[in-house]
């Protein structure tokens, strides 16, 4: 039994890791910009394509291409600022719609240049470490984890010790107040635009040997991180990491001991249980949201 | 004039909020923008810092034109507007306001300096450096406001409605430190509903009603004329 408990605590670590990455960019570019990207999950498959592109198809190295992933998806998040957001402005409903607009024609492109078919790409490494003789993690799976714990604590570092940090934060909490102290909107939804995009696009490009990738595989991403931000508090960074942590563990723990549906619908009831009991989220406060 | 605001209107929409307002702030004064609730002091204030587009007319700081800048830009050009209701970053610590203030200054040492500077000038805002700004009082929250406005080393500071909510003892406290601040050279530009407040600190002043400039004049001057006493200072 403990070997299983541990087995399934590994496994959900390593989920935690991914969805944080997706939530906190969900997060991110709602607090800067006021706008939920429906288009989060078709970045993080923007990144596993880029992944299958240079790492499956051209052999790039894995970590050259995952970065890749990274800057071209944090790209793609800039031309959505440039191109959706920015002259949709203070119409945060107007910017919702766009970005599904923005989610089916990058569905249609992923379409246009891989086929529907599921990719299947060559394992990074088929190295595992093990514990114990029921108790192991495969080296590809530590490398999300360590790879988004990295990114998580360099975000936390931007954001609470640097001056454009403060200015990102500022913005989020009153960008016109923002503004009276010489810090450019534009300029700090570039940045959470860039930093949002880039980091759902780097865990799409982490996990791409580990999943099966299809261009519509962004619906059950985009899900899961609604789940996570509303269980953590809309808004909230610490609230989505948590959030995914508390998410990922209750969702692997019922697909092992029951099964994978019965832990999707858990997934949707631990989020109605928070909102009727807290409806701010586990770190939300009113005001903010 | 530091500050010259020629003629100026800002519309609501279609609604106009204020017209034709002309106003000179000189180097090293306090002016002050007192008349009612909706007479359009917030207007031109927020006219001032670029928050309103003009309908007409032109605002010229330092002999430069800056009315169609951004706000941001504004702000680096020497103009500090400490905005109606403090507005302060209620989730970063005091410090992290302050030093959001100096978001354009490179000069680090005089960054350092003036944050050292504002906690001698405020006192609860050092022992609370690392608290949230969203759980201090009203008055520690004007402070900060203040204070933040202060990091940006402007050359002249807006004030819309410092005395707002604040008991009288805090009041009172505010009104000295904007005479401080004034002593050390900087302009101020004060809007106020407290008249009696206002025309107190003030070298000049301006009243606005229903978007007119009334009258205007040294506020001693003010202060004794019969519209105003009987308007504004409850006489």
């Amino acid at each position: 039994m403990f070997e299983l408990l541990a087995q399934t605590s590994l496994n959900a670590i390593y989920a935690a890791s991914y969805i944080s990455l997706v939530a906190v960019g969900l997060v991110l570019i709602f607090g800067v910009m006021g706008v939920i990207n429906f288009a989060h999950g078709e970045l993080f498959m923007a990144g596993s394509y880029v992944v299958v592109a240079l790492y499956a198809d051209r052999m790039v190295p894995f970590f050259v291409a995952v970065a890749a992933g990274l800057i071209f998806v944090g790209l793609l998040g800039l031309l959505m600022e440039r191109a959706l957001f920015r002259p949709l402005r203070d119409n945060p409903l107007g910017g919702l719609v766009a970005s599904i607009g923005f989610l089916m024609v990058l569905q249609a492109l992923a379409v246009l240049g891989f086929g529907v078919r599921m990719e299947h790409i060559p394992p990074v490494t088929q190295d595992v470490i093990r514990f114990a003789d029921k108790i192991s993690i495969p080296v590809a799976r530590v490398y999300v984890i360590v790879t988004a714990f990295v990114m998580l604590s360099a975000l936390w570092y931007f954001l609470k010790r640097t001056r454009f940090g403060w200015a990102l934060r500022a913005s989020a909490q009153d960008p016109e107040a923002a503004a009276l102290q010489g810090i450019s909107v534009t300029q700090t939804a570039m940045i959470a635009m860039f930093i949002g995009a880039g980091f759902a696009g780097m865990a799409g490009a982490l996990t791409a040997p580990l999943i099966s990738i299809n261009p519509h595989m962004g619906h059950s991403v985009i899900i899961t991180a609604f789940i996570v931000i509303i269980v953590g508090g809309v808004g909230s960074l610490e609230g989505a990491v948590l959030a995914s942590v508390v998410y990922a563990f209750v969702h692997t723990f019922v697909t092992t001991f029951f099964d994978g549906v019965l832990a999707d619908i858990t997934g949707l009831a631990l989020m109605l249980i928070v909102l009727i009991v807290k409806p701010t989220g586990l770190f939300g406060s009113a005001d903010r949201a | 004039m530091l500050l010259e605001l020629r003629d100026i209107s800002v519309n609501y929409g279609k609604i106009s909020a204020i017209r034709n307002i002309s106003i000179g702030v000189p180097e090293g004064q306090i002016v002050t923008i007192i008349g009612g609730n909706g007479a359009g002091k917030t207007t031109t204030l927020r006219a001032m810092s670029g928050m309103l587009p003009l309908q007409g007319g032109e605002i010229y700081f330092d002999g430069k034109r800056v009315d169609g800048m951004a706000p941001h830009k504004i702000v680096a050009h020497g103009i500090a507007h400490v905005p109606e209701g403090r507005r302060i970053f209620p989730d970063m610590t005091v410090e992290e306001n302050l030093r959001t203030g100096a978001f354009l200054r490179k000069d680090k040492d005089k960054i350092e300096a003036d944050l050292e500077d504002v906690f001698n000038r405020f006192p609860r805002l050092r022992e609370r450096r690392r608290q949230r700004a969203q759980t201090m009082s009203g008055g520690e929250q004007q402070m900060l406001a203040i204070g933040r406005a202060l990091m940006s080393d402007p050359r002249v500071l807006l004030m819309d409605e410092p005395s707002m909510g604040l008991a009288p003892v805090i009041v009172e406290e505010i009104a000295v430190i904007i005479e401080e601040i004034n002593q050390r050279g900087l302009s101020v530009v004060l809007v106020e509903q407290n008249a009696v407040l206002a025309l107190e600190l003030a070298n000049y002043a301006y009243v606005l009603e229903t978007g007119n400039m009334a009258l205007e004049g040294p506020a001693s001057e003010l202060h004794d004329n019969e519209h105003v006493r009987a308007a504004y200072l409850g006489l």
